[in-house]
């Protein structure tokens, strides 16, 4: 990747000038770079690299923004990962980087990745991409007065490079991007993606992260009203949703599957989450197949009625239609359609007004247009505006918070829907959820989070992303995940000391969305990723997460499960999260290493607050056997200091 | 007013103005504050003219967001707020104008009431016709209070508070803000009260020669003198008495010099930058003047400073806005960020990015932040004179001068540096503040929030690099605020002289510790009724210390600016390689930097006109154009930003921290952030729910540095406890910490030895605010470590902070890079022994 590259290299040195360095790193530096030695799976064959870590202060790298993905001492060296194959190497390759110029060097092209070495420079500039991240390779132009070819690699993480290399003088040979276009793209060529071939071995099993039945147990579920069904164990009921599902108590399993009959995709109502006191609910599905004649289901109605009912707090419910009422109504032609309030009694339709995923395709272009490579300073703003991004942002947080404080302060359970019930309600209810249960905002809860709403209930990843298929125009592609996880870094700038996991964790998870490194986000849905074997096959993005926690801690984060999150949704208080659009550019890079200063001042307190009690104790013994009539109660000062928001 | 006491009939706390007169002349001491019976503290001749309760306060963001409830007052100076279990106030305590949930009645712009289904504007004439739910205060400073009437509020009560803040707030118009100061300050006993005031010792006022003196031997500026050839005025009205020139000009060849700039500004030394430039500020030139060849001469001998070789003259005036270009952002700012509910235009959610762009604020933002940025890479990368040059030199070479100077120099970033950086830049230096910001709404022509931009360019410098200011961005709210209340001296001048005048002409004055001595004659025809003003840096006036404690926060402990003599850098050439070396300079180069490029016209100087007899006066030779590419490589390096810097010069290894390393914003669009705890403060469509979790204040390492700093004191108090084996210390802490600080030996020096006792110790369990939000801060911030403890006080060898116990080890590889080797004295002492952690 570029960034770790050169921009990484950079911010090290400059930050180490720049960072007050409070304790002048002395023996907790050297233990933690030991440490990350031993945490970090590729770190370093040749001792070389070593040095060149220590040099840096390796601690000093991790400025926050940077995914230091899966590399880390020496970036100017490719470093192959277990099973990567060099497959074509050039010499003479141009890299026109738009911030730099033009960079002379070599490229290698493996199954995995393009790397770039920059031969002309010092120190040493280098390009690290992983394929997966390639949406599209053209060449531009013809042959150029000078003979060179020139070649454009579209990026799916908000960035375009291109390259140019001498026209081949034996034309039989492949060009070097040929050679990238096969393995760019390994499902249009019959090929396998990397992820089934990496064979790194973690400490942390991330596929035994989430199973869906200790989650609802979590939740409490099963309960006197909600009972888990096997119904859908061979996804005959649906084969886009789970095995395992919660559902009313007295909904019978029969009755189950006529209502899935009358919900698009056989996408029923079903439970994500149990409001621990109150008891209500979020349940989400698909639209209605009412159709233009306005068809009904008694078992439909039966069945949300059941859900009111579970909730003995509220006579109402509530149906979030995530879509424009234009856009609901629009369906009715294709036989969907909505909730008409006439045939659910007690029930209330609400529209959310958010835009389909072409229109969230679109912004997202234009929002690349924007941000790279260059920026237009004196019209930042009114260019930001155009591209509509951050209005989708805030409709798709606003629509959340609504959920979330309809089932907080309404005590009032809440169905949610769009139309295949797996783009916009997962957005919608597992923003709701983040908002409502503190587990989801620490780091393995907001791993649950994803595997249970994201991954099991079938977001079709496989086809939003387009992994290995050189099908860029695919009309099915679009940014639905990303909208969720600036959602979710919107939610961290608000509350800062509310997640467990910092800004690189996000980053980190996006650029694994396309890496294809590991296997978390192949596929469709569960039921494919079990036919494809994927937990035996590939190896899961958290255990290299969960394997290096501390990359992805907060070291602000408190505890504050119990605490909802609302947060203000209004353009004015949002942001564009500059720190994954903007970061390729390397004048964007964070002015100073917040991050690290946080972890210094943690081990510091830590420190102090242990010397402080040790002495304390020691004060106490003495003076207790010197004197007894302390008044002044020194203990008092004991009292552990919490960082509080 | 006693229509207005008339007029309440639900409430009669005064029933006369007799009555008043009679409980002040009962109070014996001159602290005693009158306490209305319902616990609201007043001041001293403060009566309070209405109250309505159970009403419920909307808090913002800031303050944990959700509802206050308690008692709303108005008195004749401010609109008050009691919460319902506030401490019963200290009747000892000195006074304090305004208390955490009050807005005086001068920054009240708009009062607005909504009532079932409507909202309407109140003017004193108005008579509502509905009973109100809502009242609505927008203030001159963005601030937007809103009160909501419970149905337990007496009907009446809600109506009458409303018609009397309605006739009581101070319309926009002449001759009202003397009514406002005499109703806050103008009491006998406040009056008494803020003539024993003693003015802060721990900032610079450069108001006497020695605080100048001071000023110079702080920044290592050698070859300057203070001239005090303007003590009376007579050379230029708007220049302050005492002016810093270079040493070698005499008094009288400077006396020549005035009338060769407009309005006698001529050069003056504001700065130097440790690496031995001198940043110099001046007007333009009055070219309608014979040089005779004398004048030249000393022109050119004030304008070089005491550099021999290479002066830049800054041209502050096209790129930068005009005053009226920057009055015109902040109105349209101002009406964006208050969404006004009366006027009911506000703007959509998806307009909003456009037109915050459209009102240029951030533009102006940025380009003096580019400037300044510009400036300070000049002066840190090359060894000459910066000379700031505005036509009048009263507004943006305040602006600019200032932030070069918050960029480069860490003592700027304290809050007594920083407030010494304002006296000096803009208070003395003649900034026009009371014409531009208007108070009397009688020249809206001038008007101009100047200083407030420059507050935004320093904010974001502040949210760039969180870490390296020890003021914090509640401390420019304060000050952001304080501009709104005709109250201060600072304020309400527009020079130094002015300020004297007054001060002249009343009984008392703000009794100065420095300067003024020979100038206060009591004139006895002045009129008495006239308030002392107080400056606008005596806090503790303003604000509860609640808030005053979180105006600084420790920062990591930097090394001094240790100044390196003139001419030092050469004998230290690998210090810093991008130092420009110029060594073939032509001495006297002179160059104008405009617009990005650096130019040596030869018509720059007036003398140096195109016309030759004209320019053979001059002693010194022409400048060459052959250090431009030099000088504008340094521009460069700044505009790239260090990125290409990095890729292609080797890394050096370079100390923790280079204190002269300037803070050069980034000022890409999405670089420029908008002040949202200042200017959205008000938007209440940003809080439409309450929740537990105040959002973002105060910065995350703020709090934790503070936590550090916390267990750090409780550390020392122990550990003395443990040294000392006195159980009787135990008990007392405070005596125990007041003698830690004598004690070097247990090395525990987070403070010098200065600390004034009493904001000391304990502070590990702070009693929980007041309010009912159920966010709770951690303790509030410790008293900031006083950055640069003056000579005066004595402290000697504790030169600067240790906050974080530091090693001696950086401090030694520092001192290899940036101290001469012969100052020894000065070296900070090595605290190697300090905790061992």
């Amino acid at each position: 990747m570029e960034k770790s590259g050169s921009v990484d290299s950079l911010g090290s040195k400059r930050s180490s000038s720049r960072q007050p360095s409070v304790d002048s790193l002395s023996s907790t530096s050297t233990s933690r770079s030991d440490r990350s030695a031993q945490t970090k799976p590729h770190s370093a064959m040749s001792s070389d690299s070593v040095s060149t870590s220590a040099e840096l202060s390796p601690e000093l790298r991790v400025s926050g923004l940077q995914a230091k993905v899966l590399r880390d001492s020496n970036k100017e060296e490719l470093q192959l990962l277990p099973n990567e194959k060099v497959q074509d190497l050039a010499q003479d390759v141009t890299y026109f980087c738009p911030f730099i110029g033009a960079l002379r060097g070599i490229v290698t092209v493996t199954n995995y990745r393009l790397f770039f070495k920059c031969t002309d420079r010092d120190p040493a500039f280098a390009l690290d991409l992983p394929l997966g991240v390639v949406s599209r390779v053209e060449k531009i132009g013809g042959a150029s007065s000078r003979g060179d070819v020139s070649y454009g690699l579209v990026c799916k993480d908000v960035r375009n490079l291109r390259f140019a290399h001498k026209q081949m003088e034996d034309t039989l040979r492949k060009s070097i991007f040929e050679v990238l276009m096969k393995f760019a793209f390994p499902v249009s060529n019959g090929l396998q993606i990397f992820a089934f071939e990496y064979g790194q071995v973690f400490p942390e099993n991330g596929w035994k992260v989430c199973d869906a039945v200790s989650e609802y147990k979590r939740q409490g579920i099963p309960n006197e009203s909600w009972r888990i069904t096997k119904v859908n164990d061979h996804y005959e009921l649906c084969d886009t949703y789970p095995s395992t599902l919660a559902v009313p108590v007295n909904m019978p399993d029969e009755e189950l599957k006529r209502v899935a009959a009358f919900r698009a995709k056989g996408r029923i109502p079903v439970l994500s989450w149990i409001h621990p006191e109150s008891q209500a609910t979020v349940t989400r599905c698909s639209q209605p197949m009412v159709g233009v004649n306005g068809k009904r289901s008694k078992e439909d109605e039966k069945y949300l009625q059941a859900i009111m009912d579970a909730n003995a707090q509220s006579h109402k419910l509530f149906i979030f239609d995530a879509r424009p009422s234009v856009n609901a109504a629009a369906n009715k032609m294709k036989g969907g359609g909505y909730e008409s309030e006439d045939a659910y009694q007690n029930a209330e339709l609400v529209f959310l007004d958010i835009h389909n995923i072409h229109v969230m395709r679109e912004s997202l272009r234009k929002l690349k247009d924007v941000v790279y490579p260059n920026i237009e300073d004196s019209h930042w703003l009114s260019n930001l505006e155009s591209t509509h991004w951050l209005e989708h942002i805030k409709l798709i947080l606003a629509g959340a918070l609504r959920i979330a404080d309809k089932v907080e302060s309404g005590k009032t359970s809440v169905v949610v829907h769009c139309s295949d019930g797996w783009d916009r309600t997962c957005q919608l209810t597992s923003l709701a959820m983040l908002m409502l249960d503190g587990y989801y905002r620490t780091i393995r809860g907001f791993e649950v989070l994803l595997e249970k709403e994201w991954l099991s209930f079938g977001h079709r990843f496989q086809l939003r992303i387009g992994h290995g298929d050189k099908n860029h125009t695919d009309a099915d592609r679009s940014p639905v995940f990303i909208q969720f996880v600036d959602c979710v870094w919107q939610l961290t700038r608000q509350f800062p000391a509310a997640f467990e996991f910092n800004e690189n964790f996000l980053v980190t998870i996006l650029d694994h969305l396309y890496s294809c490194l590991f296997g978390t986000f192949l596929c469709n849905s569960e039921q494919q990723r079990l036919k494809e074997e994927i937990p035996k096959r590939t190896v899961s993005l958290w255990s290299y997460i969960n394997s290096q926690l501390e990359e992805f801690t907060n070291p602000f984060y408190v505890n504050y499960s119990n605490h909802v999150l609302f947060p203000a949704v209004s353009l004015r208080h949002l942001e564009l999260w500059v720190g994954y659009y903007i970061r390729w550019n390397p004048r964007m890079r964070p002015q100073e290493p917040v991050h690290q200063r946080y972890k210094e001042l943690l081990a510091k307190r830590a420190e102090l607050q242990k010397r402080v009690d040790e002495l304390q104790r020691e004060v106490t013994n003495r003076s207790a056997s010197s004197s007894s009539e302390r008044a002044g109660s020194p203990t008092r000062s004991i009292t552990p200091v919490q960082t509080f928001v | 007013m006693s229509r207005l006491l008339t007029e309440s009939s639900t409430f009669k706390l005064f029933t006369s103005v007799g009555l008043l007169q009679e409980r002040m002349l009962s109070q014996s001491g001159v602290n005693a504050r009158s306490r209305d019976v319902f616990g609201l503290r007043c001041l001293p001749g403060e009566c309070v003219l209405q109250r309505a309760v159970m009403v419920r306060k909307k808090l913002t963001a800031r303050e944990g967001r959700g509802w206050l409830s308690g008692t709303l007052f108005c008195t004749n100076f401010r609109v008050a707020f009691l919460p319902q279990d506030s401490p019963k106030p200290d009747d000892n305590a000195d006074p304090v104008l305004l208390g955490d949930h009050d807005v005086a009645l001068a920054s009240i712009e708009k009062v607005v009431v909504v009532g079932p289904n409507r909202t309407k504007l109140v003017t004193p004439n108005s008579s509502l016709k509905f009973t109100p739910e809502e009242l609505v205060l927008y203030c001159r400073d963005l601030r937007v209070m809103c009160f909501l009437f419970d149905r337990l509020t007496p009907d009446a009560q809600v109506l009458e508070i409303t018609y009397t803040i309605a006739k009581t707030y101070q319309p926009p118009k002449p001759g009202s803000v003397l009514s406002f100061q005499n109703a806050s300050l103008g009491s006998v006993e406040m009056k008494q009260f803020l003539s024993n005031r003693r003015r802060d010792v721990h900032m610079n006022w450069h108001e006497s020669v020695s605080d100048w003196e001071q000023e110079l031997e702080r920044c290592g500026a050698t070859g300057w003198r203070v001239s005090s050839v303007n003590d009376r005025f007579e050379m230029s009205t708007s220049l302050p008495k005492f002016i810093v020139v270079p040493q070698k000009v005499l008094d009288t060849e400077l006396k020549k010099s005035f009338a060769h700039f407009n309005e006698g500004r001529i050069p003056r030394w504001c700065w130097r930058h440790p690496r031995g430039s001198d940043l110099l500020r001046m007007a333009s030139f009055q070219n309608n003047i014979y040089h005779e060849k004398d004048d030249i001469r000393n022109l050119e001998m004030i304008m070089f400073g005491c550099q021999s070789s290479r002066c830049v003259v800054v041209e502050l005036g096209d790129e930068l806005p005009s005053p009226p270009d920057i009055q015109l952002a902040h109105s349209r700012l101002r009406a964006l960020c208050l969404g006004d509910i009366s006027t009911s235009v506000s703007v959509p959610d998806d307009k909003w990015l456009s037109t915050l762009e459209s009102t240029r604020w951030l533009d102006y933002s940025r380009s003096c932040l580019k400037k300044a940025s510009e400036v300070a890479s000049l002066l840190c990368g090359a060894h000459l004179t910066v000379a700031l040059q505005e036509a009048d030199d009263r507004d943006m070479s305040c602006v600019v001068s200032s932030l070069v100077q918050v960029m480069c120099d860490p003592h700027c970033r304290t809050q007594h540096g920083f407030q010494s950086l304002v006296q000096k830049e803009w208070v003395m230096a003649g900034h026009r503040f009371y014409s531009r910001i208007n108070y009397h709404r009688d020249n809206d022509k001038e008007e101009a929030p100047v200083f407030l931009l420059f507050l935004d360019c320093v904010w974001q410098l502040l949210s760039q690099y969180p870490s390296r200011f020890q003021l914090t961005d509640e401390f420019l709210l304060a000050l952001h605020d304080s501009i709104h209340l005709p109250l201060f001296s600072s304020f309400l001048a527009n020079c130094q002289r002015e300020r004297c005048k007054r001060s002249q002409n009343l009984g008392q004055s703000y009794t100065p510790v420095n300067g003024w001595r020979d100038m206060l004659q009591p004139d006895s025809s002045s009129d008495p009724s006239d308030p002392p003003l107080p400056p606008v840096w005596d806090w503790d006036l303003q604000y509860s210390k609640h808030r005053r404690d979180r105006f600084t926060q420790p920062v990591p402990q930097t090394p001094p600016l240790q100044p390196l003599l003139n001419g030092n850098l050469n004998t230290n050439p690998d210090t810093n390689p991008d130092t420009l070396k110029l060594s073939d300079t032509i001495p006297g180069s002179v160059f104008l930097l405009s617009r990005g490029t650096f130019s040596s016209p030869a018509n720059l100087l007036p003398w140096r006109s195109s016309s030759s007899g004209v320019y053979k006066k001059s002693h010194r030779r022409a400048a060459s154009s052959e250090n431009v590419p030099g000088l504008e490589r340094l521009l460069k390096a700044w505009a790239l930003n260090e990125f290409t810097h990095g890729l292609t010069s080797t890394p050096k290894p370079q100390g923790p921290l280079d204190p002269c390393e300037p803070l050069l914003p980034l000022l890409m669009g999405p670089c420029m952030g908008l002040w949202r705890e200042c200017y959205l403060r008000g938007a209440l469509h940003a809080q439409a729910f309450s929740h537990p979790i105040a959002a973002n204040h105060p910065h995350p390492v703020e709090r934790l540095a503070q936590e550090v700093q916390q267990l750090k004191d409780k550390l020392a108090q122990v550990s003395t406890s443990t040294d000392s084996h006195l159980p009787t210390k135990m008990a007392e802490p405070r005596r125990t910490d007041a003698n830690l600080n004598q004690n070097s030996n247990n090395g525990t020096f987070l403070f010098p030895a200065s600390r004034p006792q009493g904001r000391a110790m304990p502070r590990a369990a702070p009693p929980p605010t007041s309010t009912n939000h159920q966010t709770s801060r951690g303790p509030p911030p410790s008293s900031a470590p006083p950055f640069r403890p003056t000579h005066k006080n004595g402290s000697g060898s504790g030169k600067h902070t240790f906050l974080f116990g530091h090693s001696s080890g950086t401090e030694a590889r520092h001192d290899q890079h940036y101290y001469p080797a012969a100052n020894n004295a000065k070296l900070p002492k090595s605290n190697g022994s300090s905790i061992a952690l």
